[in-house]
C-alpha cells in the first residue's frame, strides 16, 4: 500500500474529519540515468560560478530574482522561511460549487482522501451528502510549505482531492494571438451539419483503459531486447542497394507541375492567385535596395 | 526512393507529391524552392550551425526542432560543433551547398534557423539582430514604424542595417559586423537600442520579454543575440498556411509597410524578386562595421 503523503483533517463549519492524502496517480514515463559512454560511469552535476568557473559550495548559494537584465534582488532562506505559510493541518472547505463550473484546465494533481478508522462515519456522511447535493468543496490547505487551492469531490462513495491552479497561473487566450481569428470565422449551417455528422460517426464512450503510452511501451521493449542481447535494435549503418541516379531538378519537374495544376483545379486557387498579384508589384517599386 | 543527383552530390528524395501546406504546396515544390533560392540564401547560412524545424506531416501536423544533425545523413553533408545542451556540445548540420538545401527540403525541414556566429568562431557574432515581435493587436505595420526609428538611431552612429520580414508576423533587422565582437557586446548594444526606443516611444515599444507587458507593443527582442539563440534564416520558408518566406526587403518597402502595404511574400514571389533584384541582403554577409565600445 502506498504511503500517505499528508495527514490532517477536513474542516468546515464546526465539523472536523481526520483524513490522509494518497497519490491518485503514479507517473510512468521511462526514467533514464545519464552515463558517460566512454566508461559507463554515472554523470554528476556540479554547481560552478558563471564568472570564475570555480566550484560553488551549497552554503553560499542564495536565491536571486531577476528584476531586469543583470539586476537581482537576493533573498536568503531565512527571509523566505519567515513567509512560509503556517503549516496548519486542516483542509478548510470555504464553499461548495458545481463541478461543471470548474474548467478542466484548472485541475492539477489528484489525491485519494482516506478516513481515520475512528471517524469513518463522519467521512462517509460527508461523501454521501456531497454526492447527493452534486457539489464539490473548494478549499485551501498547506502541504510542503506551499499553499494549495483544492477541489474535494465525491467519487464512487469516497472523496478525491484535486489541487487546482490559481487563476493568475493560467495563461490567458490573449497570449495566443492566433485565437483572435477563430471567432471571426463564418460557418454555414450546412458545414456545421456535415461536421456534426463526422463527430457523430466517431462518437464513443470514454474508456480510459483503451489508451496506453505506446511510446513508453516501445522504449521498454527495446530496453528489454537490448538487455537480452538482441542486436536487431542496434542502429544499422545503411548500405542501400544502388539505384539509377537521375538529375534532381528533372525528378522534381513532373511533381512540381502536377502540384501547380492541382492547385489550379482546387477551389481555393482563386484566392491564391488574387493574393499573389498585389504583392508581385512590390519588388518593382524599389530600386534603391 | 529515387536517388537523384545535383551539383555532383547524390541523395534520395521521397514522397515528392506530399502536400505540406494547406494551399496544396508540395514537398517537390519545397525542394524546388530551396534549390532555386540557394544562390541567394547560401551566403547567409554557410558555415553556421543551423537548427531545423521539421514538419513531417505538413504545417498543420506536429513539428520538432532538430539541432543534432541526424545520423542517417549522406556522408558528404557537413556538420560542426555548436552550442551544446547539458550533455555537452552538439554536432549540428552546416548548409554549405545547394545539395544540402535539397536534402533539408526532403526532410520537410521547412524552417532553417541560424545563429549570429559562424561555427569556426562560435564566440564572435558576425551581426547584431533586432527581432521585432508584435504583441497583438500590434502588427507588422507597427514593426515597420519601429524599424524606421531604429534605422534613425543607428544612422546617428553611422551604422547601416538591413530589414527582412520574419515570414510570419514580425520582422528582423540585421546589423552586419564582420569584425571581432562578443555576444555580450552585441546583446548589450541591442538592449541599449531597445531601451532608447522604449524611452522615446513607451506606448509602442518594449524591451521586456514578459508577455503581459507586450500587448499592443513591439517587443524589440535583443536577447536573440545570445550565443545559443537562433533566428529564422533569410530566405527560409515558414510553416504558415501559405509558403511564406523570411524575405529581405528594402527600406522603401519598410516605409510602404509603415503606411499599410502588405509585406508578405510566398516562395514563388521571392524567386521572382531574387531574379529581378538579386540578393538585397548580400551586404549583411560582408560589410564590416564596429559597435561603439560600451562604457562601464
Amino acid at each position: 500500500m502506498p504511503r500517505a503523503i499528508w495527514s490532517g483533517s477536513i474542516s468546515f463549519g464546526l465539523v472536523n474529519i481526520p483524513v490522509q492524502l494518497f497519490n491518485a496517480v503514479s507517473r510512468k514515463s521511462v526514467r533514464f540515468n545519464q552515463i558517460d559512454s566512454r566508461n559507463n560511469a554515472r554523470i554528476r552535476m556540479k554547481k560552478t560560478n558563471a564568472e570564475s568557473g570555480e566550484d560553488v559550495p551549497d552554503d553560499v548559494i542564495v536565491k536571486g530574482y531577476e528584476l531586469s537584465k543583470g539586476n537581482y534582488v537576493l533573498l536568503s532562506e531565512d527571509e523566505l522561511a519567515a513567509l512560509d505559510p503556517e503549516s496548519q493541518r486542516t483542509i478548510d472547505i470555504e464553499e461548495f460549487v458545481d463541478l461543471a463550473d470548474i474548467d478542466p484546465v484548472y485541475f492539477d494533481a489528484s489525491y485519494h482522501l482516506s478516513p481515520d478508522p475512528a471517524t469513518v462515519k463522519a467521512y462517509a456522511l460527508l461523501a454521501r451528502t456531497m454526492e447527493q447535493a452534486g457539489k464539490v468543496g473548494i478549499s485551501r490547505f498547506v502541504m510542503r510549505q506551499k499553499q494549495y487551492l483544492a477541489a474535494i469531490r465525491p467519487v464512487d462513495g469516497h472523496l478525491v482531492l484535486s489541487t487546482l491552479v490559481y487563476e493568475d497561473e493560467g495563461n490567458g487566450v490573449d497570449d495566443v494571438p492566433e485565437l483572435d481569428k477563430v471567432s471571426e470565422v463564418d460557418v454555414s449551417a450546412k458545414e456545421l451539419e456535415m461536421a456534426e455528422q463526422l463527430v457523430d460517426s466517431l462518437a464513443g464512450t470514454w474508456e480510459p483503459e483503451k489508451y496506453s503510452d505506446t511510446y513508453r511501451e516501445q522504449v521498454m521493449e527495446m530496453i528489454e531486447a537490448k538487455a537480452a542481447g538482441d542486436t536487431d535494435f542496434v542502429v544499422a549503418t545503411e548500405a542501400p542497394p544502388r539505384e539509377k541516379v537521375v538529375d534532381l531538378m528533372a525528378a522534381l519537374e513532373a511533381s512540381v507541375k502536377d502540384a501547380k495544376e492541382a492547385r489550379g483545379r482546387h477551389p481555393t486557387s482563386g484566392e491564391a492567385e488574387t493574393k499573389k498579384k498585389p504583392a508581385r508589384k512590390a519588388p518593382a517599386k524599389k530600386k534603391s535596395a | 526512393m529515387p536517388v537523384v543527383e545535383i551539383d555532383g552530390r547524390e541523395l534520395s528524395v521521397t514522397n515528392l507529391d506530399k502536400v505540406l501546406y494547406p494551399d496544396g504546396f508540395t514537398k517537390a515544390e519545397v525542394i524546388d524552392y530551396y534549390v532555386r533560392v540557394a544562390p541567394a540564401m547560401l551566403p547567409h547560412v554557410q558555415g553556421r550551425v543551423v537548427t531545423l524545424r521539421r514538419y513531417p506531416n505538413g504545417v498543420d501536423g506536429t513539428s520538432f526542432f532538430e539541432k543534432r544533425s541526424p545520423d542517417h545523413r549522406p556522408d558528404w553533408i557537413g556538420t560542426a560543433l555548436g552550442p551544446g545542451d547539458r550533455k555537452g556540445g552538439i554536432q549540428y548540420l552546416v548548409i554549405d551547398e545547394v545539395a544540402t538545401l535539397a536534402w533539408v527540403g526532403n526532410m520537410a525541414a521547412l524552417e532553417v534557423h541560424a545563429p549570429m556566429a559562424r561555427a569556426v568562431d562560435i564566440d564572435a557574432p558576425t551581426m547584431v539582430v533586432f527581432d521585432l515581435d508584435p504583441g497583438a493587436p500590434a502588427t507588422i505595420v507597427d514593426c515597420c514604424r519601429v524599424a524606421l526609428e531604429i534605422q534613425d538611431v543607428l544612422a546617428d552612429l553611422d551604422l547601416q542595417i538591413w530589414p527582412k520580414t520574419s515570414g510570419s508576423k514580425g520582422m528582423q533587422l540585421y546589423l552586419p559586423l564582420n569584425t571581432p565582437h562578443t555576444h555580450e557586446h552585441a546583446s548589450s548594444f541591442a538592449l541599449a537600442v531597445a531601451q532608447i526606443l522604449e524611452k522615446q516611444d513607451p506606448k509602442r515599444v518594449t524591451s521586456v520579454m514578459k508577455k503581459q507587458l507586450r500587448k499592443g507593443k513591439i517587443f524589440v527582442d535583443w536577447s536573440q543575440n545570445s550565443h545559443h539563440k537562433t533566428t529564422i534564416a533569410a530566405y527560409s520558408l515558414r510553416a504558415r498556411p501559405t509558403p511564406t518566406v523570411s524575405t529581405p526587403i528594402s527600406w522603401d518597402e519598410v516605409q510602404s509597410g509603415a503606411d499599410g502595404e502588405v509585406l508578405s511574400f510566398t516562395a514563388p514571389e521571392v524567386l521572382e524578386r531574387v531574379a529581378d533584384f538579386g540578393d538585397v541582403f548580400a551586404p549583411t554577409a560582408t560589410l564590416e562595421q564596429e559597435l561603439p565600445t560600451p562604457r562601464s
